[in-house]
């Protein structure tokens, strides 16, 4: 039997059942709608992300609800509160212990910079935790709402896919 | 059983030596701890033979930061030692200057911070009530409790701009008046609340599950808590009645009728009750405190701007949602104070916790450890 | 241990199982005089409570602290806290230790000073466990040594620190 010279017409017959992409882009959705934070509060941000998590934000419209407390089955850290020189090396413990791929959510001014805590000739805070690890997106507040952890997750998922899924919530 | 699984059986529970032990590292990030604790446990098969809790994960130089920014600069950052009661937190610092600096504060203002203050330790017995159960392993009363707590947030969103670390008090008085919207929103809120707190104790105390998990474990005597210096819910759930706001009154609270809920059982079921009875009386107080809410200024006229205390050590003391609060200033005359001393009930709250934890089962003992409410950076500040 | 939990018979199942102790008698604020330790033979101030917030204070010999702690223990009162001051310009170290009573209003705090250069006092963990994390707290941010204290290692500060940041001419 001769084999077709052209299988374009053959790809337009089956296209209404068959589609074709990027095996990335397709893991890449695949993450990005179904993100495992680690259950890992700090301090006063914490109490915003378990606010995000519970009834009235509820994080499992976005798919980012399965908070995880062991770091080998979570894939993104909400890093939520001030980090010190004593918590520091735990941190970065739990970090290397994330399988990859993985990502980094700085919530709050404390872990994006030190936040209120920072001032000349102190002993403590470590002056945002991007000097520990890489960190992907930044959500300022001191804490951040609830929303605004939310629009750092879509962020996230904008970061992975390329395109954002939801509409931008633009103020009056 | 047989002879070498009797360890497992626990010798210390039964006041032998262990035969074997382990040492069991629980945290600094472990969801029972509630933030960065970190306990080295000492373990005989599933009994402890000594649980020492390791703190300084969240040290964040509060006191340190005292000495080096004015009275005004400093008092955003006592809304976050600890967030879940940062109403009352404040109140303390504020109490504390305006204490030394004989500032009077307008009846008005008094009266709308206890009603704050009291709706934030409401606030914060419910995201306690949510994370225990949590702990003991159900996970849907978190989710009616912050369905409840969302709605005081959003009452004191709108009077204070913040959600979870308010700067509403002032140095003699309250940064802005109450609405009337407010005062609606609020007794609507009180009205709402109460058979909300019937159905809870439909939900969760009555509960026989929850009760055979709580009865019995933890006993924390009078004498135990004395000696730590446990106060709030802690001191109250083991059957004495003290509390700030009858011992040493500040504020408005000498206006108002409430009763102090104490239970004598000294068991994390008693420390509940007394938490879920709290949120009661709390509802009392506002209800109150709406009824007599006085007319006039909610600001002290002539607050210097640049504040000065005379020379001496000025404490105030308030009674948190965890227990007894206390400031220290010590003043040099200057801008900056000397010295800012910060008492906070976590620290001796947990401070028992070696004790009492002795011989308990793990899981037991975390039961024990939720029902003393622990925020970290309250311990660790 | 509550081996049978009772029947939860109609409204308030609770009363039977755990009814609240009697409301012990509490002292209107008034100050607490005549002074209730007036014979303990601690040469106790009286303290405007309206201006300074506690109503007894003495200055005792640094030798002094523990007797006193155990004659305030016979008395039924708690320890509140330990605290320390920093006098650099005089060279000496403050250390304050603060008691509450539970029934009465009634707030005591012994001071004592020593040395600057040699800053050591017995420990009271003797008398109160729960001195044991104030001291080792104190010893923390000023570097002052508690005698005969089970265990001084870093508290709050990192477990290899050496440095006490609350001294006055401490640098980062």
């Amino acid at each position: 039997m001769e084999a077709p010279e052209d299988n374009s017409q053959l790809l337009k017959d089956c296209s209404p059942y068959v589609k074709f992409a990027k095996l990335d882009e397709l893991l890449a959705l695949g993450r990005a709608n179904s993100l495992w934070p680690l259950t890992f509060g700090l301090a006063c941000c914490a109490i915003e992300m378990m606010a995000a998590g519970a009834s009235r934000f509820d994080l499992a419209r976005f798919g980012a609800e399965v908070f995880r407390p062991s770091p080998r089955q979570a894939d993104v850290m909400i890093v939520a509160g001030t980090v010190n020189k004593k918590m520091a090396a735990a941190i970065k413990t739990l970090y290397d212990q994330m399988p990859e791929p993985k990502w980094v959510i700085a919530m709050g001014n404390c872990a994006i910079s030190g936040g209120p805590f920072v001032f000349p000739g102190q002993y403590a805070v470590i002056e945002g935790v991007d000097k520990l690890f890489p960190v992907d997106v930044f959500i300022p507040g001191c804490p951040p709402r609830p929303e605004a952890l939310i629009e750092g997750l879509l962020k996230l998922e904008e970061k992975l896919t390329g395109k954002r899924r939801w509409p931008v919530v633009k103020p009056e | 059983m047989t002879e070498k699984a009797d360890f497992l059986t626990g010798d210390v529970a039964a006041g032998q030596p262990p035969r074997e032990t382990f040492v069991l590292n629980l945290g600094p990030q472990h969801p029972a701890t509630h933030g960065v604790l970190r306990v080295k446990m000492t373990m005989d098969g599933e009994y402890i033979v000594r649980a020492e809790p390791v703190c300084g994960y969240i040290h964040r130089m509060q006191e340190k930061m005292g000495e080096n920014r004015t009275y005004a600069q400093f008092l955003p950052n006592t809304s976050r030692i600890d967030y879940l009661s940062a109403m009352t937190y404040t109140h303390a610092f504020v109490g504390a200057v305006e204490r030394a600096a004989k500032i009077p504060v307008p009846p008005r203002a008094e009266y709308i911070r206890v009603i704050t203050s009291e709706l934030n330790r409401i606030s914060s017995h419910l995201v306690w009530w949510g994370a225990f159960l949590l702990d003991l392993g159900g996970f849907t009363p978190l989710l009616y409790a912050f369905d409840d707590r969302e709605k005081i947030l959003d009452l004191l969103e709108a009077i204070t701009g913040a959600r979870l670390t308010y700067c509403y008090y002032r140095f003699g008085g309250l940064c802005n008046d109450v609405d009337d919207s407010f005062i609606k929103g609020t007794r609507e809120f009180v009205a709402h609340m109460r058979p909300r707190l019937k159905m809870y104790r439909g939900l969760v105390t009555e509960n026989i599950i929850f009760r055979k998990r709580l009865e019995g474990i933890g006993p924390i005597s009078q004498e135990m808590c004395r000696k730590y210096g446990a106060t709030g819910p802690v001191i109250r759930g083991s059957g004495v009645s003290y509390d700030v706001r009858r011992v040493e009154p500040y504020s408005a609270y000498p206006e108002f009728d409430f009763e102090i809920p104490t239970f004598p059982g000294g068991d994390s079921m008693a420390r509940y009750l007394v938490r879920m009875e709290e949120m009661v009386q709390s509802l009392r107080i506002i209800e109150q405190a709406l009824d007599k809410l006085p007319a006039g200024p909610v600001m002290a006229d002539k607050v210097p701007r640049v504040l000065k205390l005379p020379a001496g050590d000025y404490c105030y003391a308030v009674e948190a949602a965890r227990g007894r609060f206390a400031v220290r200033i010590v003043s040099d005359n200057k801008e900056i104070p000397y010295r800012v001393k910060l008492r906070t009930p976590s620290l001796s709250n947990l401070s028992l916790f070696e004790e009492a934890s002795k011989g308990m089962l793990l899981p037991d003992a975390l039961a024990l450890m939720g029902s003393l409410d622990l925020v970290i950076p309250d311990i660790d500040r | 241990m509550n081996p049978a939990v009772p029947e939860i018979p109609g409204d308030s199942p609770l009363k039977a199982a755990q009814a609240p102790a009697e409301q012990a008698a509490v002292t209107p604020a008034v100050a607490p005089w005549p002074n209730p330790l007036a014979h303990l033979q601690i040469p106790f101030r009286a303290v405007d409570y309206e201006v300074k917030g506690y109503h007894l204070e003495v200055t005792v010999a640094p030798g002094e602290v523990v007797a006193v702690a155990t004659q305030l223990d016979k008395e039924g009162l708690a320890l509140d806290t330990i605290t320390g001051v920093d006098w650099m310009a005089e060279g000496q170290m403050e250390v304050v230790y603060d008691y509450f009573h539970l029934a009465k209003p009634l707030r005591v705090v012994v001071r004592t000073r020593i040395p600057r250069d040699k800053p050591e006092i017995d420990t009271i963990s003797g008398v109160f466990p729960g001195a044991n994390w104030h001291e080792r707290e104190t010893h923390d941010f000023f570097g002052i040594k508690f005698l005969g204290h089970p265990d001084l290692t870093p508290f709050l500060l990192p477990e290899d620190a050496t440095y006490h940041p609350l001294r006055k001419d401490f640098v980062a």
